[in-house]
């Protein structure tokens, strides 16, 4: 019983840990640019997809890593400047984008569909094998995740407190106006933002690959996923994502083991719901 | 320095400046009085590049920036001091200041800058690590005047830097406002009403539903009957 | 007394449906096309009511539609209630949900009613399918077949004889679309939208913001649902895969192209729509591509809709030139006519 328990808990800690990356992505772009990415789910497949085709031509994994991070960066990009920016002149800038960011998650997925197929593709994992703890097993590819998770985690959030450009983005997610006046270009930070935003999803994909297979369909989990998170560690702070996505893995551990897969979807729900109700500003937020 | 030429700006469909007309010579203080809500925030807001003017013309040495955006005008050497002051709250003081030399220009002078707003705002540095939510009004108002300045500004245009303030803390802001000046910076001041205000500036102008209704000097408008009743009431 | 233009719409487009069995009550294909196009028609201009007018946005409106499709279906198999009752207690189970979501709505900011909306959506699915909603006789992952369908006295309503059903819809569209049409351009409805945008009334109007608010989510949600209840007892099979993306999308795609907030521009997203998914079947699972696609570049490059292309006074304002145009050239040619007749 209690080795299950704790079988349970690695479990949660391992996928928390990544859940925080793409937590944060989100909560990044919606404090800063107001926008709600309903794609993001699906940028997160694409990263698992690019791996896998990166993976199919014999790149090394940390191959796959580095060029993974610019075609994010791209695909960021460009959906901010092409999809989004046309809309924000317009004073229903709000329903459009959250319109359009949905037809593009529908198209994107609908589009995997066509050209993977429905069926789950796997990536290797970056180690096999297994330690021995205490008695407990835990897999080396496990710890690595972990290791990598938070080691992008601090990085990120050393990037947003120390230079110049992670305190323009903060700036801007604080007080648009003033961002403005003190001359930092609003728009060229909302697609900078958009394309790190990005990069974590897929980073996040290729960490969770493994484990979980990519494919179409599971694109609006981690959306709904990452945003619970978001909304539960309080938007636009990243600590409270780290926090929130940790807590809030194993809770999905716990109820995944305890009730089945089924239920762990409506636990998220569950989850939102009380947070909205209960304390709408979340754990660190400091609006609602 | 800056003249602005028949200014219309709307605010959805309400035209809140009427032809508006002004300029400002080089190390001027010119202070722009008029009753709340009658557009003189709008006016700033509109050189700064905050808002777009319908018509009319903005020209900064002769270089039309009328439809520039804030980021090339800040560049250019106008910094906007927002009455609403728009700091990033929760993002410390220093934090703050050092956004405040965010564009090209102002980077360089980052040091010289912060040295000097230190020297103007004592009580700045003795909260450096403090975030911008946790500050009293007036500390709030040194610190939005302090990130202006650190932009290396050659024209500031400042909008009600007094609003809220206690009467000795009035004066204090408008003799540092005076003393930013004296340092050569060409300056643009809105204010509601104060003698203060009338004393520190070399021009004045008055602005009445959007439009001008006055323009002079202190004498003038000392002597001139239509702005002490309009507005001194005296 | 001058009649607003989009009630002129509704009576055209009522009309010309109104005598389409006159030319197609032998082909059984296309009036099964229209009357399911008049109910995706009373969906979609039900959730533009809740998104384009009162503005919240809300991806509840499958769930809606399921839930009250569910709940009559149910109490017709398990409680041999009437499908015509079951219509209006599909509504009213779809509504009292509506409700229940759209209160605690109230206070967030758009992003969180779009995803908490859209995770009821979600989660309905595995709920239906779970033991829980297997046993509230949802039939779980199979679903539920053999639903009864519409009877008066002894006459019962088949899709063999496509007429009388295609009537039957068409009077909850109308019924449904006059609702609407009430809600939105009654003093209170045009009040709403004038006041709307402005920040400083809305912050003034507090309570009966909200208050009007959640009106509008009810109304919205119960014709859904009964509209919902009356598509299950019309094809008589009920499944969970309602609740797929397809049926999202196609909403989707006909509140962009007919207009946001623009009444009645989702019937005529609906009508034309309906008509591609048909025109598109043949594609079956690019399908969604081409939808996905169509929603990214409509509100791109056509966030007014058909509706704002036609009627806006800035820009093209097709329908005001041609109405120019034509005056222009009927005062000619009637000047013509004069000097003609004079002489």
């Amino acid at each position: 019983m209690l080795r299950d328990l704790i079988e349970v808990l690695i479990s949660g800690i391992t996928n928390g840990s990544v859940y925080a990356i793409m937590a944060a992505g989100m909560t990044l772009v919606y404090g800063v640019t107001r926008v709600f990415n309903f794609a993001y789910g699906s940028f997160f497949t694409l990263g698992g997809y690019f791996a896998w085709l990166f993976f199919g031509l014999k790149f090394n994994y940390l191959l796959v890593f580095v060029s993974i991070i610019p075609i994010m960066f791209l695909v960021g990009l460009s959906a901010e400047t092409f999809i989004i920016r046309p809309l924000r002149a317009r004073k229903d800038w709000e329903i459009l984008s959250v319109m359009v960011t949905l037809g593009l998650a529908l198209f994107l997925d609908n589009l995997y569909l066509v050209i993977f197929g429905p069926f789950v593709k796997s990536i290797p994992s970056l180690f096999e094998g297994y330690v021995k703890i205490q008695g407990f097993v835990i897999s080396i590819h496990d710890i690595a995740i972990v290791t990598i998770a938070i080691s992008i985690m601090v990085i990120l959030m050393l990037f947003l407190s120390r230079s110049r450009q992670g305190l323009a983005m903060r700036a801007v997610a604080q007080d648009m106006t003033g961002a403005e006046i003190v001359g930092i270009p609003k728009d060229r930070v909302f697609a900078y933002t958009f394309a790190l935003s990005a990069i974590l999803v897929g980073a996040g994909s290729m960490l969770l690959a493994p484990k979980y297979f990519v494919s179409p369909a599971g694109g609006f989990d981690i959306l709904v996923k990452s945003w619970v998170i978001t909304v539960f560690g309080g938007v636009g702070s990243i600590r409270g994502s780290l926090f929130a996505a940790f807590i809030l893995g194993i809770v999905e551990a716990i109820v995944g083991f305890t009730f089945g897969l089924t239920w762990t979807l409506i636990a998220w729900f569950v989850v939102l719901l009380f947070t909205l109700i209960v304390r709408p500003q979340g754990l660190f937020g400091t609006e609602a | 320095m800056l003249r602005v030429e028949k200014l219309d700006t709307f605010y959805e469909e309400f035209q809140v400046l009427r032809k508006v007309s002004i300029s400002i010579n080089e190390q001027e203080l010119v202070v722009l009085f008029g009753p709340n809500g009658h557009g003189k925030s709008t006016l700033l807001k509109t050189i700064c590049g905050l808002l777009t003017p319908v018509s009319g013309s903005i020209k900064y040495n002769d270089v039309e920036i009328t439809k520039l955006t804030t980021k090339n005008i800040v560049e250019m050497g106008i910094t906007y001091v927002a009455e609403e002051r728009n700091l990033f709250p929760q993002l410390t003081v220093l934090e703050n200041l050092k956004l405040g030399a965010y564009n090209v220009n102002a980077r360089q002078k980052e040091e010289e800058n912060l040295a000097y707003v230190f020297e103007l705002f004592p009580k700045l540095k003795d909260r450096t690590k403090q975030s911008a939510s946790t500050l009293s009004g007036g500390e709030a108002r040194m610190l939005a005047m302090g990130r202006g300045l650190m932009s290396n500004a050659e024209f500031l245009a400042i909008d009600e830097p007094s609003l809220g303030l206690a009467p000795n803390l009035r004066i204090e802001v408008l003799n540092q406002i005076s003393e930013i000046n004296q340092r050569g910076v060409s300056i643009l001041l809105v204010e509601q009403s104060s003698p203060k205000a009338l004393d520190i500036a070399d021009r004045i102008y008055l602005m009445e539903e959007g439009e001008i209704a006055f323009q002079g000097n202190k004498e003038e408008a000392l002597n001139g009957n239509y702005f002490k009743e309009a507005f001194l009431g005296m | 007394m001058k009649m607003r233009k989009e009630f002129i719409i509704l009576l055209i487009i009522s009309f010309f449906l109104g005598i389409a069995p006159i030319f197609f009550h032998g082909n059984l294909y296309i009036m099964n096309i229209l009357t399911i196009c008049m109910i995706w028609a009373v969906v979609a201009a039900s959730w533009d009511l809740i998104m384009g007018f009162a503005g919240i946005f809300s991806f509840g409106q499958v769930a809606f539609f399921v839930s009250g499709a569910y709940g009559s279906v149910i109490l017709a198999l398990n409680f041999g209630l009437s499908p015509w009752f079951g219509i209006l207690a599909g509504g009213a189970i779809a509504s009292v949900i509506g409700i229940l979501v759209c209160i605690p709505c109230l206070r967030l900011k758009g992003a969180y009613i779009a995803l908490a909306t859209f995770a009821i959506h979600m989660v309905l699915e595995p709920l239906i399918k779970s033991k829980l909603g297997i046993a509230l006789g949802t039939g779980g992952a199979l679903g539920l077949l053999g639903i009864p369908s519409l009877k008066i006295g002894g006459y019962v309503f088949s899709n063999m004889e496509p007429v009388p059903s295609f009537y039957a819809a068409m009077g909850i569209f109308l019924v449904s679309l006059l609702i609407i049409y009430k809600i939105i351009f009654s003093g209170w409805g045009l009040a709403f939208i004038a006041l709307r945008d402005s920040e400083v009334f809305a912050k003034s109007l507090g309570v009966n913001d909200y208050k009007y608010k959640l009106l509008v989510f009810g109304v919205s949600a119960f014709l859904t649902g009964s509209v919902g209840a009356f598509y299950a007892h019309y094809v008589q099979v009920l499944s969970s895969r309602m609740l797929s993306f397809d049926l999202f999308l196609t909403l989707m795609v006909m509140l962009v192209l007919g207009g946001i907030g623009r009444f009645p521009g989702a019937v005529i997203g609906a009508l034309i729509a309906t008509f591609f998914i048909e025109i598109l079947r043949p594609l079956e699972t690019y399908r969604g591509l081409v939808f996905g696609g169509t929603v990214v570049l409509l509100v791109i490059f056509m966030p007014q809709g058909i509706m704002g292309i036609l009627f806006q006074d800035r820009g093209l304002g097709l329908v005001k030139r041609i109405g120019r145009f034509a005056r222009q050239k009927i005062n000619w040619a009637s000047s013509i006519l004069l000097i003609f007749l004079r002489g």
